[in-house]
């Protein structure tokens, strides 16, 4: 829960959206009109965030928010295992 | 060729945003140049100008978008709007592929690019801005426009230094008059109001010093000239041929009746001394709107306050007018709030529009003694007079020469 609630707190702060626009269950493309470039600005933020790396795969503005909070809580546990 | 028609006046200026308040400014000869505060100029050896502020509270457009892009989109965006509801037009009820965007600007967006410069040598390539690519380019403006409205037809932009946006128009009307658009926002925007643009503008060397005085420093045609001001904002105009113009009652300021653009391959910088091929650009753009030089009631001068042009620009008028050079009243109102560069033609255009519309000179402030003389110069305040055909010149650094005529409907 917590790791999805900082995605979205990055997100609003990045894009300047506001918090209600985040719907749960839907693309971030579709839910908030996501771009391309703003995509690439979002992973680098992410990964200042989390302190992990992320590539333009991995998250992708077709993802939900879900989808994203378990990749990032994959990246993260995988680390903490190693 | 059918007439093209000028239907929307949108402008953003340092003397004003919107139509009414900027031509409040202008007639009342009110010099809007002052220190500059955006940023700490006072090591540059010229540190005055123009300057827009607040120009978020007069803004339509959300922040997440305004983090994208540079002040000359943003102006560029403003002055689309304030263009197309001074036209009467929704977009929504045109054809999205029948319309154009046809803008001017010299230099580019360069509060962002140069922001973002900075941060990549201090953090590297992850410190850049991924927004840079596409917020800091000379088309960038022409760009953010038609994503704004869903713009989809022909569209240009022109990069001609201090021509660009009179040579922007001149191609829209070009282009309207093949029929290949129903209608154009044409014009021009430029932000020089930055640290990097100010100091490439410094080391250019045509800027004036006279810091201690920035409300008549600059003095086009006047014997104690010392060069220019700069200056930022947008001017956009919602152009359209004249048949559809009046079917849909739309108010005419004008149509534009002529235009030519030359160079005089001379220098890459200074203009021929002689203004032989200015002449020959103004009776090009005469020749065009089948307009006998003494017909014109007006000319708006381009005026960048340094001998080698002003005299230039005198020589060139005085040879197309001859003897009637002493009677048309001309003038250089940029004088009040700088030169826009890229942007100044459109300007120029916007306020002879204006002129025509309120039967009224705007003036050149700070011209105490011409010089060159032999012109009838609109100094100090403005003058009532009906202007039925009027010519405005705009030049650019290389010999660049642009004219354009413009008559009341």
């Amino acid at each position: 829960m917590e790791t999805k609630n900082r995605i979205k707190n990055v997100l609003v702060t990045l894009l300047k959206i506001k918090p209600e626009e985040l719907k749960d269950g839907i693309s971030l493309q579709d839910s908030i009109g996501v771009d391309s470039t703003e995509m690439v600005e979002t992973v680098i933020a992410l990964e200042k965030e989390f302190g992990t790396k992320l590539s333009a795969k991995e998250v992708t503005k077709f993802n939900t928010i879900e989808q994203i909070t378990n990749t990032i809580n994959s990246k993260l546990t995988n680390s903490k295992l190693k | 060729m059918e007439k093209i028609a000028i239907t929307g006046i949108g402008v953003v200026a340092p003397s004003g945003i919107g139509k009414r308040q900027f031509w409040a400014n202008i007639k009342a000869g009110r010099s809007f140049v002052k220190k500059i505060t955006r940023f700490d100029a006072s090591k540059y050896p010229s540190h005055i100008a123009g300057q827009i502020d607040e120009l978020e509270k007069y803004s339509h457009i959300s922040e997440r978008l305004l983090k994208k892009i540079d002040a000359f989109s943003h102006m560029a965006l403003i002055a689309s709007e304030l263009a197309l509801q001074d036209a009467g037009i929704n977009i929504k009820n045109e054809d999205p592929n029948l319309i154009g965007i046809f803008l001017g600007n010299a230099i580019g967006g360069w509060l962002y690019a140069e922001t973002e410069l900075r941060d990549l040598y201090l953090e590297g390539r992850e410190g850049v801005s991924p927004y840079m690519a596409s917020a800091w380019f000379p088309a960038a403006p022409q760009g953010q426009v038609s994503i704004y409205y869903g713009i989809k037809g022909f569209s240009k932009t022109v990069v001609a230094d201090r021509a660009s946006s009179l040579e922007a128009i001149g191609y829209a009307r070009k282009t309207l008059s093949k029929n290949k658009l129903n209608m154009i926002l044409a014009g021009g925007m430029e932000a020089p109001v930055t640290p990097y643009a100010l100091l490439c503008c410094n080391t250019y060397g045509g800027l004036t010093t006279d810091n201690e005085h920035p409300e008549t420093a600059y003095r086009p045609f006047d014997k104690n000239k010392s060069g220019f001001v700069i200056g930022e904002g947008a001017g956009i105009m919602v152009m359209e041929g004249i048949i559809r113009a009046k079917k849909r009652n739309a108010n005419i300021s004008a149509v534009i009746s002529g235009y030519a653009s030359n160079c005089d391959g001379y220098d890459r910088i200074q203009p021929d001394t002689n203004g032989k091929e200015l002449a020959r650009a103004i009776k090009s753009a005469l020749s065009d709107a089948k307009v006998n030089p003494e017909d014109i009631g007006y000319i708006s001068l381009d005026g960048l306050a340094l001998d080698l042009w002003d005299n230039s620009e005198v020589k060139a008028i005085k040879e197309v007018f001859g003897n009637k050079a002493k009677d048309i009243p001309v003038s250089c109102p940029k004088s009040m709030f700088g030169n826009l560069l890229g942007a100044s033609g459109a300007l120029d255009l916007i306020i002879t529009l204006l002129a025509m519309e309120h039967s009224l000179l705007p003036p050149t402030i700070n011209l105490d003694n011409p010089n060159p003389n032999g012109l009838n110069y609109v100094a100090k305040e403005a003058r009532e007079h009906k202007i039925s055909k009027a010519l405005i010149i705009s030049r650019g650094r290389g010999g660049i020469n642009a004219a354009m005529v413009i008559e009341k409907p």
